[in-house]
């Protein structure tokens, strides 16, 4: 359950669709203390997300993964070592 | 000066503030950050319920400002907004704070000059921007109050500023915010990115005096890298094909196609097609007519946030009528851009 798996997916270009994809993957227990805290957060009660902005549109979210469960987090609510682990691809 | 940054989350930086480890001064700065944070989200609200009460009264007001004010930020490849102000962005040595806020004034005159809307509120609201969002970010969006652009990889992107349809794309964000106020999700997001993609297309051809038949319907044509456009790549999106295989993002052409949860990116494909089914059917430039039935129907209304792609081609077939009532061939361009995707 240590591992996490990241899905980048939204932004005006669309990612997550079947050419462009952003994705990236590490070990909760690399994280700080801090951002442990958050994810573990986020996992518990991801219904409590803060929401996006008002109008806000083309922003990206992270879909996460720890095991079984996975959630989408706006990424104004993603710790910043999580939005840095995804690299964009074209497939 | 202390860190004012909006991204972490307010019990983070609470949980921070009471930890010892950190310096005094540190601590203190981020208590300040939190006040600060609380502020701005409580000028958020304020925001929020004012774009609701012009919205519902608008009609009646006088517009006084002649062009809004646009300001250019530098966000120095951080993800902290607005960044630093920049003070003559007209004459920037840099390409990006030039681009950003010549183009943006460009979409204010395209706004006022063809749909007589004063800015993005429709009363003169400052057009902001911050470039060089993030490290080689591949995006630009809109925050619900300024344009946001990142810098793009280098490689399957380039500057997103180069896309003066993105930049119109992003600012009609905020002209729907200011009307229709469409959410982000279903019939109604997926209507949210068309129109966004329309209206960013239109200024592209109104920029260029390109007819329907010269435009090349084309989304992202000038934000593509090498690396996209060497697998074929040469657009996201395009609104004559939405599914063909040069774009980086193919969308689905018929409304019969778009299934729960899409992204709004892929849903507005249907709309896109018949958006440009109606102008290439009537022909001449889009904004001319087909354009202007399309504003009408986003801004003539006041707020529907849930509206149904259904709901949006009646209206916009109604407008058709409404505005030219002795052009039968508007109407009947209309309706053969919907029943082109199924509505
Ligand atoms: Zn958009």
């Amino acid at each position: 359950m240590d591992r996490l798996k990241i899905e980048r997916v939204g932004g005006v270009a669309g990612f997550g669709g079947p050419h462009l994809k952003s994705r990236g993957e590490l070990a909760l227990s690399d994280l700080s203390a801090a951002d442990q805290k958050a994810v573990e957060q986020l996992f518990a009660e991801p219904d409590k997300v803060p929401a996006a902005r008002r109008g806000q549109a083309d922003a990206f979210s992270y879909r996460i993964t720890r095991g079984a469960q996975t959630i989408e987090v706006p990424e104004h609510a993603v710790p910043s070592a999580i939005r840095n682990s995804v690299k964009d691809v074209l497939e | 000066m202390p860190c004012t940054c909006c991204i972490i989350p307010n019990d983070v930086l609470t949980r921070l503030s009471q930890d010892k480890k950190l310096s005094a001064t540190l601590r203190k700065q981020l208590v300040d950050t939190v006040q600060v944070s609380h502020e701005l989200r409580e000028l958020r609200n304020q925001a929020a319920k004012l774009t609701s009460v012009t919205a519902a009264r608008s009609a009646g007001l006088v517009t006084l400002a002649a062009a809004p004010s646009v300001t250019a930020y530098d966000c120095k490849h951080t993800q902290s907004l607005p960044g630093t102000p920049v003070p003559k962005p007209k004459t920037s040595s840099d390409g990006s704070v030039k681009r950003a806020f010549n183009q943006t004034g460009k979409v204010a005159k395209f706004y006022q000059q063809v749909f007589n809307r004063n800015s993005i509120d429709d009363h003169g609201m400052t057009m902001m921007s911050s470039v060089h969002f993030g490290e080689k970010y591949n995006n630009a969006m809109w925050n619900g109050s300024q344009m946001i652009y990142g810098d793009g990889d280098g490689s399957i992107f380039v500057d997103f500023t180069r896309g003066s349809d993105v930049i119109g794309h992003e600012l009609t964000h905020g002209v729907t915010q200011h009307s229709l106020q469409l959410a982000y999700s279903g019939d109604a997001g997926g209507l949210n990115e068309s129109i966004s993609d329309c209206f960013g297309s239109m200024f592209r051809q109104w920029e260029s005096k390109q007819d329907v038949k010269k435009a090349d319907w084309l989304i992202g044509r000038d934000i593509m890298g090498a690396a996209a456009k060497k697998k074929g790549f040469t657009c996201l999106r395009d609104m004559a094909d939405p599914a063909a295989k040069h774009c980086l993002a193919p969308q689905p052409t018929k409304y019969s196609q778009i299934t729960p949860g899409m992204d709004p990116h892929y849903s507005s494909g249907p709309p896109n097609l018949a958006f440009y089914t109606a102008c290439t059917t009537l022909g001449g430039y889009s904004w001319a007519r087909i354009g202007q039935v399309w504003y009408h129907s986003l801004t003539g209304f006041g707020p529907t946030p849930n509206m149904t792609m259904k709901a949006f081609a009646a209206r916009t077939r109604q407008g058709a009528h409404t505005l030219y009532p002795g052009e039968a061939a508007v109407f009947a361009a209309v309706d053969a851009g919907w029943k082109k995707i199924g509505l």
